[in-house]
């Protein structure tokens, strides 16, 4: 069986702007994105689950999507639940650095040495949990790509470039919306796959981001390698 | 709370260095150069639909700071009800202040902070303009 296509975790800040708290999950988030796994992990910022479209409502349904808060609000827990999907893990900051015994958090413009050390606590628990839903480590190129721009799929715009395509597809006389397409076929090119056999592979990866209905599996399949032969079309075409 | 005080909503961007701006500007604004007549309401909490934070934003007109098009803040701000007195583009500003280029996300560079410092004194400079009487309300 080919390889299946490389999933990331999603991490979402609450980056709340009133309190220090809020200041420490956007480093640690950063650190985690930019320093300790960023090959395994994509962010998206919170407000775009409202200001922004349907790619970027699909983020968590797409991404097992650790969320990180400052304090019980949980802006971002409850946020993404409310217009994603159900976090995979959360992370409240106040509650996790008592826990470590971290010192009182103060500056939300200049972290004191406290909140500079919950920010290094609360990446490492962050890498935890992405090594935990997706694998530690891996830096293939597969690894660090990004979702495909394409004609066909709407994605976000957003300059945490974090939008997950959503195309619709004409399955058994019904538009049904399917998360990740142009990732799944690019991979299955790679993969270098006859035609004719490309369509368990793709069934089977279509699964991994989108419900595929058991009784509705033939109709699927039909539909999703019909928009493969016209994927493939194109490319060849340019 | 003081409710004459403008809220002021950054855009909570985490992408790029223009998000990182806002949240500078938004600051320096409410904390250093204009305390007094600015409250800073963090985005999240719109997201939520806190209501405290609604009703800050419903209380007066806005001033939101925004770092890509997508205009989170100002979006965010209207969606819970609230109006605003100036909706500021980071990009647009930075068209103004060409020699500032803003680097760095978590750690913004020294043009970045200066490009925030002048946004920031922008603004105060306008809401000094609305508190005392002006026409742009």
């Amino acid at each position: 069986m080919p390889n299946p296509v490389q999933r990331k975790a999603g991490i979402v800040a609450c980056s709340g702007e009133e309190l220090a708290e809020g200041t420490v999950t956007r480093l640690a988030a950063l650190k985690v994105l930019h320093e300790l796994r960023p090959a395994n992990t994509v962010t998206i910022c919170l407000p775009l689950f409202l200001a922004g479209g349907e790619g970027d409502r699909a983020f968590a349904r797409f991404h097992p999507t650790i969320t990180v808060d400052g304090c019980e609000l949980r802006c971002a827990a409850r946020g993404t639940e409310m217009y994603s999907g159900k976090p995979a893990a959360s992370i409240v900051v106040n509650e996790l650095a008592e826990k470590r015994g971290v010192g009182k958090i103060e500056g939300r413009r200049c972290l004191n040495e406290a909140g500079k050390q919950a920010v290094d606590v609360t990446a490492q628990r962050l890498a935890e949990l992405v090594d935990q839903f997706v694998g530690k480590g891996e830096t293939s190129e597969r690894a660090t790509e990004s979702v495909p721009v394409t004609n066909e799929a709407k994605v976000a715009a957003c300059s945490c470039e974090s939008g997950v395509s959503v195309t619709e597809l004409l399955i058994a006389g019904e538009t049904v919306e399917l998360l990740a397409l142009p990732l799944v076929f690019r991979h299955c090119q790679e993969e270098k796959l006859a035609l004719e056999d490309a369509g368990e592979y793709l069934v089977q990866n279509v699964k991994i981001h989108n419900y595929v209905p058991p009784e509705a599996e033939a109709s699927y399949r039909e539909a999703i390698l019909r928009e493969y032969g016209a994927f493939c079309a194109r490319k060849e075409s340019r | 709370m003081n409710s004459t005080k403008v809220p002021v909503i950054p855009c909570s961007g985490i992408g790029k260095s223009l998000g990182s701006v806002t949240r500078e500007a938004a600051y320096e604004l409410c904390d250093t150069l204009r305390p007094d007549r600015t409250q800073l309401v963090a985005l999240s909490k719109l997201v939520l639909g806190e209501e405290q934070a609604r009703e800050r934003v419903r209380s007066g007109l806005s001033v939101t700071i925004d770092g890509c098009k997508q205009m989170c803040a100002a979006k965010l701000v209207k969606h819970s009800g609230g109006k605003i007195a100036r909706e500021v583009a980071v990009f647009e500003v930075f068209r103004r202040y060409k020699e500032l280029k803003p680097e760095g996300i978590a750690e913004l560079n020294a043009a970045g902070k200066q490009l925030a410092g002048a946004l920031a004194e922008e603004i105060a400079a306008y809401i000094d303009e609305i508190s005392e009487g002006g026409s742009h309300a």
